[in-house]
């Protein structure tokens, strides 16, 4: 049974006074604070409200603006990018923005850090956010001066009236507490004018380069990350963990751990499958937490052949049974019948961590009227409610600190270190730390699911697609983490999205059909770095490279001659790429290109070129060179954009050609870099990223955009030069030189 | 026992001798750039300096270490104040290397370290050496552009 936390109806003014939060300076509120309700539990899917953002900028005494940003720093740079919208509308530099994480008492609840959402999303309110507080200060400007507002025009930082006075935000904001209630009607929302939408070709902050805030605190190691927290006082915990997934705690005995000098306490909870301990001497912990004695009840043996035969496509494809169609249209059969160049493939891809650099860690402070936690998440609101639940208390009474994270890439909406450490502090009546190894990390968090494709296309004898039919398995994602109980009704009414998502071919295809299944096993599964998209990607791409090889055409030209007319963008990517690429050259004997493309969540358009050299006597499949352009319209900071699709090239290559993990006896048997690895810099690709921006075009999804092409275009590279398909990922020498 | 930290004499408490270097330095002395990120010497995040050679923290433990100068991210630039930047995190800022910034502190130790040793490197050597230091955010094209330009003296060498 799951017990509902509400959030009580909060007034925002009352929640701003509340918090403390309203120190001094102006804040601007709609005098209608509506506050949301919340979901018991659950992540929070909600997207942002314009008045929303009316608590995110706030001018503080001196002229600063401080900006609470509602989107969590992974190394993604939205908050830079964000900050740049800002300045944007207040006409300041970027030494005037005091950008930070707040706290879950210092902005009404926001939206989970997922999807590559941070600028296309947050864009508008914050512009909008920005903009009204803009206004706000143009009207205490206007009342200092005697003017009318009209008469009070922008200048730095500040405005300049008719005799050429100039009044900083500094000469305006008092040191008391302002609030300054505006009305939320459509009619002064459409007087607002919102210099982000308006200064196309003439914006100065907006489409610079700007440093990220906090790059200097990072290269000298002053940055704090959730692993990094200290309080005064502190006590370490650690949890034993159940040695598979879904294992119960029969019983355990503390006695032995607790004699150990510097333990101060096991905790066992068998009801929540728990079993911790606390100690003042962080030396001790993995000794003390392993002397506790632990009998647990094991769940049904599962291994990975169990879990490959459950995620098998033609499994399904007999008993001609899937739960989702995703499109279908026109007649295959007689599709099929137009076909000169038919092809049948399946195309399979691996069960894959995130393994982001920094293992997950939570801080908790229980006391009686207040709980703290610091902890890195994708998702604090959720973290929050998830804890205020684990040690029944008031949801109000929980305040959650957000830290940059070493990494997120879809791994962090749940930070399940926050709640160990809280149960363990409610124990121990002190802060306690909690700090994953890494270990942990692979054991204990959820993963990428294995996706199982098969595809069955054609081509007509000009070069058309004659016929699609697409079906594939995998595991929910979206819900994947989700109760079993909320989980087994949401599976029988709800599509999983996420499985689903880029799975859509982007060309037009007369005589189709998609279909898929989207099946829980025992393994936990969650958010992955552009969750199906590069799975869906790399089954849809390859087959279009198989299709043109089999009739004899440039896949660059089947590619467009197939792409409807209003494509557009994704041709403009396309035809980009090719010419960054040089695409047409011919290339050393063993050496090969590929190209792939594809557009993230129906937006952003990006296409990639590899080249791969196949070293013989090593036994290797080298990636030697990607081109990838993207089109992810207005570009708010090159230099993010640039780097973010440089991580997905690089991503999609460790994908390509490493991530596997395998399942013996209910747990993971890649537990550190030893047997998981990821890209190194001596594998790296050389690179060169083209970014398309068409005019008029709004800023889209750029964090996980690239990633969708990427493994595709270097399986078609490695046929290129060899002659045989990579149809299972992760690909490797022995797997295309085999003749399975 | 005693080992030099960043220039200052840390007296070790007998009982911590057996101790991960890594563990003392972020849990005892409470300098926290060093970073744990696989504990089995694979990740570099955890990279210091000893006797300014570059070496892997979570391998050693304390008494390896005895009598030794350690250099953390935080004694890179000396004991001078703060502002002071080492010329390699520079340059890390000049190319905006670090994304989620937690493997770069070790990034740093190791390309400093390289740059000691070998003060021109080709490009063979950078991938080389640096090739230790994993980073799951894919900064691998910017962190050679930055050990580059550190090695030119900071100039900008053409965006690749
Ligand atoms: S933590 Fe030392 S090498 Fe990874
Ligand atoms: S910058 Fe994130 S791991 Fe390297």
């Amino acid at each position: 049974m799951s017990v509902a936390v509400e959030r009580k109806g909060m007034n925002r003014r009352a929640f701003l006074i509340k918090s403390g939060w309203l120190a001094a300076g102006v804040t601007v509120l709609t005098s209608c604070g509506a506050a949301r309700s919340v979901l018991p539990a659950m992540p929070s899917f909600s997207s942002p409200e314009p008045e929303d953002a009316l608590a995110w900028v706030q001018a503080l005494p001196g002229g600063q603006i401080r900006f609470f940003c509602p989107r969590m720093e992974m190394g993604q740079g939205a908050p830079l990018g964000l900050s740049q919208v800002v300045a944007e509308e207040l006409n300041i530099r970027q030494q005037e923005i005091d950008c930070v994480s707040p706290a879950t008492d210092q902005t009404p609840p926001f939206k989970m850090t997922v999807g590559s959402e941070g600028i296309f999303d947050f864009f508008m309110p914050v512009s909008y956010g920005a903009a009204r507080l803009r206004e706000a200060l143009r009207g205490l400007a206007a009342e200092k001066a005697g003017l009318a507002p009209e008469l009070v025009q922008d200048g730095e930082s500040g405005f300049v009236l008719p005799d050429g006075t100039v009044l900083s935000y500094g000469d305006l904001v008092p040191s008391e507490p302002v609030v300054l209630s505006v009305s939320a009607s459509s009619r002064a929302d459409e007087a607002l004018r919102r210099y982000a939408l308006e200064r196309k070709g003439a914006y100065r902050a907006i489409g610079q380069r700007w440093k990220h805030h906090e790059l200097e605190a990072m290269v000298t190691g002053k940055t704090v990350y959730s692993r990094d927290v200290t309080l005064a006082g502190m006590l370490y915990g650690q949890v034993r963990r159940p040695p598979a997934f879904g294992a119960r705690l029969q019983s355990a005995n503390g006695r032995a751990a607790e004699a150990m000098a510097g333990v101060n306490a096991v905790v066992i909870d068998k009801g929540r499958n728990f079993v911790g301990v606390v100690s003042d001497n962080p030396f001790v912990l993995a000794t003390a937490v392993q002397a506790i004695e632990v009998e647990w009840e094991m769940p049904e043996e599962l291994n990975q052949d169990q879990i490959e035969a459950v995620l098998d496509v033609e499994k399904y494809r007999a008993q001609n049974d899937f739960e989702h169609e995703l499109t279908a249209a026109g007649d295959i059969e007689a599709g099929r019948a137009q076909a000169v160049h038919r092809n049948t493939a399946r195309y399979d891809t691996s069960l894959a961590a995130h393994a982001q650099m920094e293992p997950r860690a939570g801080v908790a402070w229980v006391r009686k009227d207040k709980v703290e936690i610091w902890c890195g998440s994708q998702d604090p609101f959720f973290v929050q409610r998830r804890v205020a639940k684990a040690i029944n208390r008031n949801l109000d009474d929980v305040v959650v600190h957000s830290h940059r994270m070493g990494g997120g890439f879809g791994g962090r909406v749940l930070c399940l270190a926050s709640e160990e450490a809280a149960v363990l502090s409610a124990a121990a009546g002190k802060p306690v730390r909690v700090q994953w190894d890494r270990e942990t990390e692979f054991q204990s968090s959820y993963f990428q699911p294995i996706f199982s494709h098969f595809i069955d296309a054609g081509v007509t004898s000009d070069g058309r697609i004659s016929h699609w039919e697409h079906d594939f398995v995998s595991s929910p994602i979206m819900t994947g983490p989700m109760p079993k109980s909320i989980a087994m009704v949401v599976d029988r009414v709800m599509a999983d999205e996420g499985t689903a998502r880029g799975a859509l071919s982007p060309y037009q295809l007369p005589d189709h059909r998609v279909r898929y299944s989207d099946i829980r096993t025992a393994v936990p599964i969650g958010p992955w770095r552009a969750l199906g998209a590069a799975p869906n990607n790399f089954a849809v791409e390859s087959m279009i490279d198989e299709l043109a090889v089999a009739a004899g055409m440039d896949p660059v030209k089947l590619r467009l001659l197939n792409l409807p007319p209003e494509a557009v963008r994704l041709a403009a990517v396309l035809e980009r790429a090719a010419a960054l690429a040089d695409w047409g050259q011919t290339v050393p004997e063993d050496w090969g290109r590929g190209i792939a493309c594809g557009v993230y969540k129906g937006q952003t358009a990006a296409a990639v070129v590899a080249e791969v050299r196949v070293d013989h006597k090593a036994r290797q499949l080298l990636i030697t060179s990607m081109w990838c352009a993207q089109d992810c319209g207005l570009v708010v900071n090159p230099d993010q954009v640039e780097a973010q699709i440089m991580g997905n090239l690089i991503w999609g290559c460790t994908m390509a050609l490493k991530e596997r993990l395998t399942v013996a006896a209910g747990a993971v048997q890649e537990r550190n870099f030893d047997r998981y690895e990821i890209l190194t810099h001596r594998e790296a690709p050389e690179m060169t990223v083209a970014l398309v921006e068409p005019p008029d075009a709004p800023p889209v999804a750029v964090g996980e955009s690239a990633l969708g092409p990427v493994a595709a275009a270097i399986a078609n590279a490695v046929f290129d030069a060899t002659g045989r398909r990579a149809r299972r990922l992760p690909m490797s020498y022995e797997g295309v030189f085999s003749d399975g | 026992m005693e080992i030099a930290i960043n220039g200052k004499a840390v007296a070790v408490p007998e009982r911590l001798n057996d101790v991960v270097l890594l563990d003392f330095l972020r849990d005892f002395v409470g300098l926290k750039g060093t970073k744990f990120g696989c504990g089995i010497g694979l990740c570099g995040a955890c990279t210091v300096h000893v006797d300014g050679i570059a070496d892997r923290s979570c391998q050693l433990s304390v008494a390896d270490v005895a009598g030794q100068e350690v250099t953390t991210i935080e004694g890179l630039s000396g004991a001078a104040p703060d502002s002071v930047l080492h010329p390699v995190q520079q340059a890390w800022i000049d190319e905006s290397v670090p994304q989620c910034g937690y493997c770069q502190g070790g990034q740093i130790m190791t390309a400093v370290a390289l740059l000691r040793d070998n003060p021109d490197p080709t490009e063979e050597e950078i991938r080389d050496e640096m090739s230790g230091n994993l980073c799951r955010c894919g900064t691998y094209p910017r962190i050679h552009r930055a050990i580059v330009r550190a090695a030119k003296g900071g100039q900008d060498v053409s965006r690749g």
